[in-house]
């Protein structure tokens, strides 16, 4: 049984117009996903803005309604269609924007603190005791404990939030790109971080990036979406070694290489991939540049290509 | 050169603690003259108008006199009587008194309703906004005046509370409109969402998390309403739909004035009572104006 499983998962956003506010179409933001999680590892959900991967993590927390599909985690199914949300405490996430997602009027301790006060009855002296461990756990001073969000930095206010979400100690974390909003600097150090914290509370994270550089470092199993649907999905090995759908290879071949001395030969490289993507286009996605059905290529490897024959 | 250091002592420190909402605010009107004279003035007034009435029996100020009609000031009298002999000056205290009562009141009942409508109406959205949003309408087209007009007709005794439940009936759907919109903007943040993901019940939420963060909304836009409600209080007195003449009011003072007479030959009746408004709606209005820069960083002075 996986810890978590996502069948066929389709989110649509109606498009409202026309007489009466009639519905008249949809956004296919997410258009039939399917993958697994195993405890302990982490996943990561790669593509470009507006992919439909910060709709697939929001979707696993309840915060978008699913259309279709299934999500089941240990077993049980989540967020059924037509249900009010249901959070869980066991799954918790980290939002992209550091400054939208901590409230403006609130002191950290409060922040930190609203997730025990909601699952856990605490006396004051306890709940301080927690967001005290807690604070530590993630590097921040527990003297900062009486201070309001916006005096601290970018990274130090996304560690805030990364305190929050680890405060009920969950198995499942969904990142919503979480370093996207960080300097290059404060990344590595809130990544590295965030595999110290797996290692320690064996979490599982469901990794949302658009940069491959940050993937290949954090993740075990990577996902590839294009407009709503896969293109590729496998082990690391199988998405940076041997990318078989164009989009994928683009993908890869897009990633920065400090080696000075190879900047040519990259920028050539580069080249090649782009003609190769413009020629064979039409043999990767159909008719409304949606990708194909996903087929294996090994036990791992699944990849968007259009059925022979 | 010593004033400078002085001045890079005091960045420093704000730097290591940022500043208060009270001391934002407070800033703010100790750098607007103007607001700075208005509050002192209000505080002055409200203190000597709660004060003084303490001492002043309401029932005897209104009871005529017919020796002492039209007395212009003197010693009897600070500023003269009535028609009926009445003290003008008790009349003017009292009066203040209620109006300010009735303003204060006012603002306070509508403020509650209209957050708590706007707030609940904004954060739910969809088809329940659409619904209260339609009763609001609703509200805003009934005739004002007509309506109050008649309850005036109806209710047998008039006092403070009953004059202000009327007219919070008709006021509260203006400060529920702004909160319902920007409520609806602060539930979509992350943080919001952020706490749904945490387990917080909506209600929470609301109370909890958005409310804060509309409170300098709310604050400006009572503190400038309070102004509008003293002057339709007074309105709706000088066009007789107020109080009557045994409950004074700085509208029931000002509506001699329509007799030409009193008008033309007894300033003492109306023109302070005239001068009071002025002042007090002048004064509440530049407080507010400073509390609406205040929550503004761009538009601060201070």
């Amino acid at each position: 049984m996986a810890f978590l499983k996502v069948e066929d998962l389709k989110v649509h956003f109606p498009i409202k117009g026309g007489l009466f506010n009639r519905t008249i179409g949809a956004i296919k933001a997410v258009d039939g996903v399917s993958f697994e999680i195993e405890q302990g590892k982490t996943y990561g959900l790669v593509g470009e803005s507006g992919s439909g991967k910060t709709t697939t993590g929001r979707a696993i927390v309840g915060l978008n309604e699913i259309t279709e599909g299934k999500i089941t985690y240990e077993g049980e199914e989540l967020n059924i269609k037509g249900k009010a949300i249901d959070p869980r405490r066991d799954i918790q996430m980290i939002f992209q924007d550091p400054y939208s997602s901590l409230n403006p009027k609130k002191r950290v301790l409060d922040i930190v603190a609203e997730p025990l006060r909601n699952y856990e009855k605490l006396s004051r002296k306890e709940e301080r005791q927690r967001v005290h461990e807690l604070l530590e756990q993630v590097g921040l001073s527990p003297e900062s404990i009486l201070k309001y969000p916006h005096e601290f930095s970018g990274g130090q206010r996304q560690r805030i939030g990364v305190a929050r979400a680890i405060a009920l100690k969950p198995k499942l974390i969904i990142a919503d790109e979480p370093v996207s909003a960080l300097d290059v600097s404060v990344q590595a150090q809130v990544l590295n971080f965030m595999q110290d914290i797996q290692k320690e509370l064996n979490l599982t994270y469901l990794f949302i990036s658009h940069d491959l550089g940050i993937v290949k470092h954090m993740c075990d199993e990577i996902g590839i979406m294009y407009k709503g649907r896969y293109v590729e999905s496998g082990t690391k090995q199988d998405i940076f070694n041997s990318p078989q759908h164009i989009y994928t290879k683009r993908l890869v071949a897009a990633i920065p290489d400090i080696d000075p001395k190879k900047r040519e030969e990259k920028k050539q490289f580069r080249q090649e991939v782009q003609t190769e993507y413009e020629q064979s286009y039409n043999d990767y996605f159909d008719n409304e540049g949606l990708a194909y059905g996903l087929q294996s290529v090994s036990d791992t490897h699944l990849v968007a290509l259009p059925e022979k024959g | 050169m010593e004033s400078k250091e002085i001045k890079l002592d005091d960045t420093q420190h704000v730097a290591t603690k940022s500043p208060s909402g009270f001391s934002i605010i407070w800033r703010e009107i100790v750098r607007d003259k103007i607001a700075l004279v208005s509050l002192i003035l209000l505080v002055l007034i409200t203190s000597f108008v709660y004060g003084i009435s303490l001492f002043l029996n309401q029932d005897e100020i209104v009871t005529v006199d017919l020796f002492a009609i039209h007395e212009p000031p003197g010693e009897d009298f600070l500023l003269g009587t009535d028609y009926g002999g009445r003290d003008i000056f008790g009349q003017l205290i009292i009066g203040t008194r209620n109006s300010l009562s009735i303003g204060i009141l006012v603002t306070l009942m509508t403020g509650v309703i209209g957050v708590l409508y706007g707030l609940v109406s904004g954060y739910f959205g969809g088809t329940i906004d659409n619904i209260m949003m339609r009763i609001v309408d609703f509200f805003l087209i009934l005739p004002f005046l007509m309506i109050v007009i008649v309850f005036v007709a109806i209710v047998p005794k008039y006092s403070v509370l009953s004059f202000s439940l009327i007219m919070t009936a008709f006021l509260w759907m203006g400060i529920a409109r702004l909160i319902r919109s920007k409520a609806l903007q602060e539930k979509e943040l992350d943080y919001a969402q952020a706490s749904k993901t945490l387990g917080s019940s909506n209600l929470k939420i609301m109370l909890t998390q958005v409310l804060p963060n509309l409170s300098s909304l709310i604050i400006v836009t009572m503190t400038l309403n309070l102004a509008a409600n003293i002057g339709l209080e007074s309105g709706l007195s000088f066009l007789g739909f107020g109080f009557p003449e045994s409950t004074p009011s700085l509208g029931t003072l000002l509506s001699y004035a329509r007799n030409p007479q009193t008008l033309e030959y007894r300033w003492w009746i109306w023109v302070p009572a005239a001068v009071l408004i002025l002042v007090l709606m002048l004064s509440v209005n530049n407080v507010g104006q400073a509390l609406k820069r205040a929550t503004d960083a761009r538009q601060r002075r201070g």
